[in-house]
C-alpha cells in the first residue's frame, strides 16, 4: 500500500479548496485499497476542523509547536519534511496556492525529491504518476513524471471536483514537531486582509473581468454590481490597472493572476494575449465587447456583442429576476 | 565582408529597442493626437544620453559608428517619427557643425547642454524657393567689420520654433551660387532672430516644424561654422551620406512599425473562418515587404560601413535612401489594406505610419532630383 | 550590503512556439528577453545599494544569448555578473537548478538574495524557495515591497487575501512580484559599459559539481512530452438587442450550462 500525504491548508474555521479537491481525490484513492491517506494539518488548527477534515482520511495528523502558530515557510516545511521522513509517503500532495508553492519547495529539498508545481490534472493511477503542468503562461501544456519516491505535487485550485465525504471519522493524531530553537528566523508582523467576504480570484467559482471598455473607474460599479449578484469576484486586466483604476491584486492575467473559475466574464476586454493565458482554461468564458473583431471572442464560449453599459445591467436585472435576488 | 553585426551591436541593439518599447511607443500616439513637443520624453531622453550618440565619451558622448547609429534611428523612427524628427535633428545635423567648427566657449554654450538635452538645436537650409537646389539661397551673410549680419527667411525647421540654436546656411553672393555657402550658428535671443509660423504637418507631428526670420542678425566673427570662407557646400558633404543613410533608416524604422502592426492583424483577424494569414495573396503581400525590408536594411548597413570606413559613399547613400524610402511608402500602403475598414480608422496605428511615411519623400533629397543625380553619375555628363 | 541577482534569460512574451512532431520538442522564435519578474530583483537590488552601498552581483544559467542578461543587467548598473556557462547545467527541473545556482552564490559572501517569483517561461516558482533551503537561508516569497535596516529585511508579500508583512534576519533571499517597482531603462553609458563588458564564467567544475547532479541528468522531474492547450470550440453568438442578448445569457448560463 502506498501512502499519500495531504497537507491541507485552513484558515479560520475553513478548508482551503484546494486542499479539499485533493481529499476529494484522495478519498477516491482510498477506496482503491491501493492507498493509505494522511492529512496533516500544521500549527493552529481548531479540533472541530480536524474532526472535519478526518471525514476524507483515514487519519489526520496535527502537528504541532509554538514555531509553528504562525505560518512561516522554514517551520511549515521543517516540520513536513520530519514527518514524512517518519512516515515514508510514496507522495505529498498540496493545493498550488501562496502557501503550497512557497514552503513545498523547501520540504523538496530536504527530502532531496522531485516536485511538480501548478499541476492541472493528473493520473494517480498511473505507474510512475503522470502529471500535466502548462508553461509558457499556459501556451503549452507539459506532461511530467517523477520516477522516484517520494515526489510532491502542487495542485492548482479549481482542477477537481470536491466531493462530499462520508460519515466516518477518522483517526486524530497530534505530534509536535520538536522544531529547534533558532530554526525558524521569519517573524510575522502583520495580516492585511481584503475585506470580508470577497473570495480570492484564484479560488473563484465566477469572475467578472474589466477592461478598458468601461471607460472609467467609477464605471466598475456595474461590474461590482452584477457580481454581487451572482457571487462572483470582480477582476481587472493590465491596462486598467496599469491606469490605477483597479489594485494589481485584481489583475488577472500572465503578470497577474492565473485563474480557472466555472464561469469567466470578461466585460470591454479586447482580449490581449496575456490576459488570455490568465484565464483560458476557465470553463466557461462570456465575453461582452461592442467590437465583433474583438480578440477575446476566440477565446469565449459565448459571446455578446454590444455595449456592455447595455448589457451588463440588462442582465443583472434579469438575473435578480431568475434568483430572486431584490 | 562581414555581414552580421557584432556582439555589442547586437546588444546595443536589443537594449534600444526594450527602451523605444517602454518609453517612446506607449506615448507615439498621444504625441500624434496632440501635435505638441513632447518636453518630458526629451527631458527623460536627455538624461539617458543617446543625444550624443555620434559625438566622443570626452564631451559626454557614445562615440558611435555610424553603423551603430543606424541602428539607434531606426528603433526610435519605429517608436514615433514625431518625437524622432527631432532627437535625430538634435543627434547629427543641428549640431555636427558646432562641434566640427565652433570655439570652445560656443561649445561649453551650446554642445554640451545640447547633447545632455538641456539645449534643442536645429540646421536650417529649406527656404521658400530653394528645397534640394542650394545654390538658390538667397538667405545672405554680410561680413560688416568683424561681424556678420545674416538676412533671410528659413522654411520647414524641424525644431525651429523651439531651438536654442540654429545652424543657418547663408550665401556670402548669390551669384557664386553653391560656392557662395556657408555655416552660421545663430543663437535664440539674438537680435533680429525670431521663429515665424508653425507648419501645420500631415505627419510627424508633435516635431515642431516652422519658419525662422533673420532680420538684420548680427554675428561676432566665430559664429561662422567653418575655417575658411564659401566652403559651406564641401563641409556639407562631409555629413551629406551619413544624413540620406540616417533617413532611409527612419524609413526603415517606420516601415517595420507598420510591418508589426499588419502582422499582428494578419495573424489575428479572421475572415470566412480562417485567420486572413492563411490567405495567398495576403501571404504574397508579407514575403514582398519583408524581402524588400531586408534588402532596405543590408543596403543601410552596408552603407553605414562605408561611410565608417571612410569610402566613397555618395552613390550608396542615395541609393539607399531611395529604395529604403519606396521600400517603407509601399509597406505602409499595403498595411493599411491589410488591415481593410480599421486601417482607415484614427483609432488605430496604421494610419499614422501612412501619414508619417509621406515626409520621406522630401527629406535628405526628393526622389526626382536623387535619380537624376544617380543618372549622370552612372552615365557620366555627355 | 552584498547582493547576488539570480536572472533567467527566457523567450520574449510574444515569441511563437510550436510543439513539434508527437510532442519530442518544441520549437520557440528565437526572440529573447530577461524574465520579467527577474527584472523587479535587479531593479530592487539596484535602488538597496543606492540607499545603503555595496555590490550587486547578478548571475545566470544559460548558454549562448543568455549572455545577454547579464549585460543588461551591467547596463542597467549591477557591479559584477557570472554566466554559468555550460550544457550540463541546462534542461535542469527546480531541484537541479536551484543546487546549481546555490553553489554559485555560496562562493560569494552575500548578505541577500533577489530573484523573480517564478520564471516565465517554465512557470515553476520553485527556485528562490529552493536555493534558500540550499543555502539554509530564510526566505520571503512574491515580495511588493522591501526596507532593509540593522541586518534585517521587512518584506510585504501579496497572498490570496490580502497582504503579509513578515521581518528575517539577512542574510536572506526574497523573490519579487510585480508592483514592487518600476525597473529602470539603462543610460547609453551603462549600455556601452556593458558592450565592452568582460564576463566571467563558470563550469560545473568550478562549482564543486558533477554533471550527474545537475541538469537534465540531475533532474527528478522530468518532461516526457508537450500538449497543446485544449482547444476551444468556435463560439456561440447570442443575438439581439441589449435586453434580448441578455436575457438569452442569463438563460444559458443558468439552465444551459448550469454555472450560476
Amino acid at each position: 500500500m502506498d501512502r499519500v500525504l495531504i497537507f491541507v491548508e485552513t484558515k479560520g474555521d475553513e478548508v482551503k479548496k484546494g486542499s479539499l479537491e485533493l481529499l476529494s481525490e484522495a478519498r477516491k484513492l482510498a477506496q482503491t485499497g491501493r492507498f493509505a491517506i494522511e492529512a496533516v494539518v500544521i500549527g493552529k488548527v481548531a479540533p472541530s476542523l480536524r474532526e472535519a477534515i478526518s471525514l476524507y482520511a483515514e487519519k489526520v495528523v496535527h502537528i504541532v509547536d509554538p514555531l509553528l502558530d504562525a505560518y512561516t515557510p522554514e517551520g511549515y516545511s521543517l516540520a513536513l519534511a520530519d514527518y514524512a521522513r517518519t512516515s515514508q509517503p510514496r507522495m505529498i500532495l498540496a493545493g498550488a496556492t501562496q502557501v503550497g508553492r512557497d514552503f513545498l519547495p523547501r520540504v523538496a529539498v530536504l527530502l532531496e525529491c522531485g516536485i511538480a508545481s501548478d499541476v492541472t490534472a493528473a493520473n494517480w493511477l498511473d505507474n510512475p504518476v503522470t502529471l500535466v503542468r502548462p508553461v509558457y503562461g499556459g501556451k503549452v501544456l507539459t506532461e511530467v513524471v517523477c520516477e522516484e519516491s517520494p515526489f510532491l505535487v502542487l495542485t492548482r485550485p479549481n482542477t477537481f471536483d470536491i466531493t462530499s465525504p462520508g460519515e466516518k471519522t477518522g483517526e486524530v493524531v497530534e505530534r509536535h514537531a520538536s522544531l529547534p530553537a533558532g530554526s525558524v528566523k521569519t517573524r510575522m508582523l502583520r495580516r492585511e486582509e481584503k475585506p470580508k467576504g470577497k473570495v480570492d480570484l484564484t479560488e473563484a467559482d465566477i469572475i467578472v473581468t474589466g477592461g478598458r471598455g468601461l471607460k472609467a473607474p467609477e464605471n466598475f460599479t456595474i461590474l461590482e454590481d452584477f457580481a454581487a449578484v451572482i457571487g462572483g469576484t470582480v477582476g481587472a486586466t493590465r491596462s486598467v490597472v496599469d491606469a490605477k483604476w483597479r489594485d494589481q491584486e485584481d489583475q488577472v492575467g500572465k503578470s497577474g493572476k492565473t485563474v480557472s473559475p466555472k464561469l469567466y466574464i470578461a466585460a470591454g476586454v479586447s482580449g490581449a494575449i496575456h490576459h488570455i493565458m490568465g484565464m483560458d482554461t476557465s470553463k466557461v468564458v462570456l465575453a461582452i465587447n461592442r467590437d465583433p473583431n474583438a480578440i477575446i471572442f476566440n477565446y469565449a464560449t459565448y459571446g455578446i456583442v454590444g455595449d456592455l453599459f447595455e448589457v451588463v445591467p440588462a442582465m443583472t436585472a434579469e438575473l435578480k429576476k431568475r434568483l430572486g435576488r431584490g | 565582408m562581414e555581414f552580421s553585426l557584432t556582439e555589442e551591436q547586437e546588444f546595443f541593439k536589443k537594449t534600444v529597442t526594450d527602451t523605444i518599447d517602454r518609453m517612446v511607443v506607449p506615448k507615439a500616439r498621444e504625441i500624434d493626437e496632440k501635435d505638441e513637443f513632447p518636453w518630458e520624453l526629451w527631458r527623460q531622453f536627455g538624461k539617458l544620453g543617446y543625444l550624443g550618440l555620434r559625438y566622443p565619451e570626452e564631451v559626454g558622448g557614445m562615440n558611435a559608428d555610424p553603423v551603430t547609429a543606424m541602428i539607434f534611428y531606426e528603433q526610435i523612427a519605429r517608436g514615433s517619427v514625431g518625437f524622432a524628427q527631432s532627437v535625430i535633428m538634435n543627434i547629427l545635423m543641428g549640431t555636427y557643425f558646432i562641434y566640427r567648427f565652433g570655439s570652445d566657449e560656443i561649445k561649453a554654450r551650446c554642445l554640451y547642454p545640447a547633447i545632455k538635452g538641456e539645449k534643442i538645436g536645429t540646421m536650417c537650409f529649406t527656404e521658400d524657393q530653394s528645397g534640394s537646389d542650394l545654390s538658390a539661397t538667397r538667405t545672405t551673410a554680410v561680413k560688416e567689420g568683424g561681424e556678420w549680419v545674416i538676412n533671410g527667411t528659413k522654411m520647414w525647421i524641424t525644431n525651429g520654433p523651439i531651438a536654442d540654436m540654429a545652424t543657418v546656411l547663408a550665401t556670402t553672393d548669390p551669384k557664386l551660387g553653391a560656392k557662395g555657402l556657408n555655416f552660421f550658428l545663430v543663437e535664440k535671443g539674438t537680435p533680429g532672430f525670431s521663429a515665424g509660423q508653425v507648419l501645420d504637418k500631415l505627419g510627424c507631428r508633435g516635431t515642431v516644424t516652422g519658419e525662422l526670420v533673420f532680420d538684420n542678425v548680427r554675428l561676432p566673427g566665430e559664429n561662422l561654422l567653418g575655417e575658411e570662407v564659401n566652403k559651406g557646400t564641401e563641409y556639407l558633404g562631409e555629413i551629406l551620406d551619413e544624413v540620406r543613410v540616417m533617413t532611409a533608416a527612419m524609413a526603415l524604422g517606420i516601415a517595420q512599425a507598420a510591418f508589426d502592426e499588419g502582422l499582428e492583424y494578419a495573424r489575428k483577424r479572421v475572415a470566412f473562418g480562417k485567420s486572413i494569414g492563411s490567405y495567398q495573396l495576403i501571404r504574397a503581400k508579407f514575403a514582398d515587404m519583408a524581402t524588400e525590408m531586408e534588402a532596405s536594411r543590408l543596403m543601410i548597413y552596408y552603407s553605414a560601413w562605408r561611410i565608417k570606413e571612410k569610402l566613397s559613399s555618395r552613390k550608396e547613400a542615395a541609393m539607399t535612401k531611395m529604395f529604403a524610402t519606396e521600400t517603407c511608402l509601399k509597406v505602409v500602403d499595403e498595411v493599411t489594406r491589410i488591415w481593410g475598414a480599421n486601417g482607415f480608422a484614427r483609432e488605430y496605428d496604421p494610419q499614422r505610419h501612412f501619414r508619417d511615411a509621406r515626409f520621406l519623400l522630401y527629406g535628405g533629397g526628393t526622389h526626382e532630383i536623387i535619380k537624376d543625380f544617380l543618372g549622370r553619375m552612372i552615365i557620366g555628363k555627355s | 550590503m552584498n547582493i547576488v541577482v539570480l536572472a533567467k534569460h527566457v523567450p520574449d512574451a510574444e515569441a511563437l512556439i510550436e510543439i513539434k512532431g508527437t510532442g519530442e520538442k518544441l520549437e520557440i522564435e528565437q526572440k529573447f528577453a530577461v524574465s520579467l519578474f527577474d527584472e523587479f530583483a535587479l531593479e530592487e537590488a539596484l535602488r538597496i545599494r543606492e540607499r545603503l552601498g555595496g555590490r550587486v552581483k547578478v548571475i545566470t544559467l544559460g548558454t549562448g544569448k543568455a549572455i545577454e542578461v547579464l549585460r543588461t543587467g551591467i547596463a542597467m548598473g549591477v557591479d559584477e555578473a557570472l554566466l554559468l556557462d555550460h550544457e550540463a547545467f541546462l534542461g535542469g527541473d527546480g531541484y537541479a537548478t536551484a543546487l546549481s545556482l546555490s553553489r554559485a552564490i555560496a562562493k560569494e559572501a552575500c548578505d541577500l538574495v533577489l530573484c523573480g517569483k517564478q520564471a516565465v517561461d517554465d512557470d515553476r516558482g520553485e527556485v528562490g524557495p529552493m536555493v534558500a533551503q540550499f543555502l539554509g537561508l530564510p526566505h520571503v516569497g512574491s515580495v511588493v515591497k522591501v526596507d532593509i535596516a540593522e541586518g534585517r529585511a521587512t518584506a510585504e508579500s501579496l497572498v490570496e487575501d490580502g497582504r503579509v508583512v513578515v521581518e528575517v534576519p539577512l542574510p536572506a533571499v526574497l523573490t519579487t512580484q510585480k508592483g514592487l517597482n518600476e525597473p529602470r531603462v539603462p543610460l547609453v553609458m551603462g549600455v556601452m559599459k556593458a558592450m565592452k563588458a568582460q564576463i566571467p564564467r563558470a563550469t560545473p567544475e568550478d562549482l564543486g559539481l558533477d554533471p550527474n547532479q545537475i541538469g537534465l541528468a540531475g533532474s527528478k522531474v522530468r518532461i516526457r512530452r508537450y500538449l497543446p492547450p485544449k482547444k476551444r470550440s468556435q463560439v456561440q453568438f447570442i443575438a439581439g438587442d441589449a435586453p434580448g442578448a441578455a436575457a438569452e445569457a442569463v438563460r444559458i448560463l443558468i439552465d444551459v450550462e448550469r454555472v450560476i
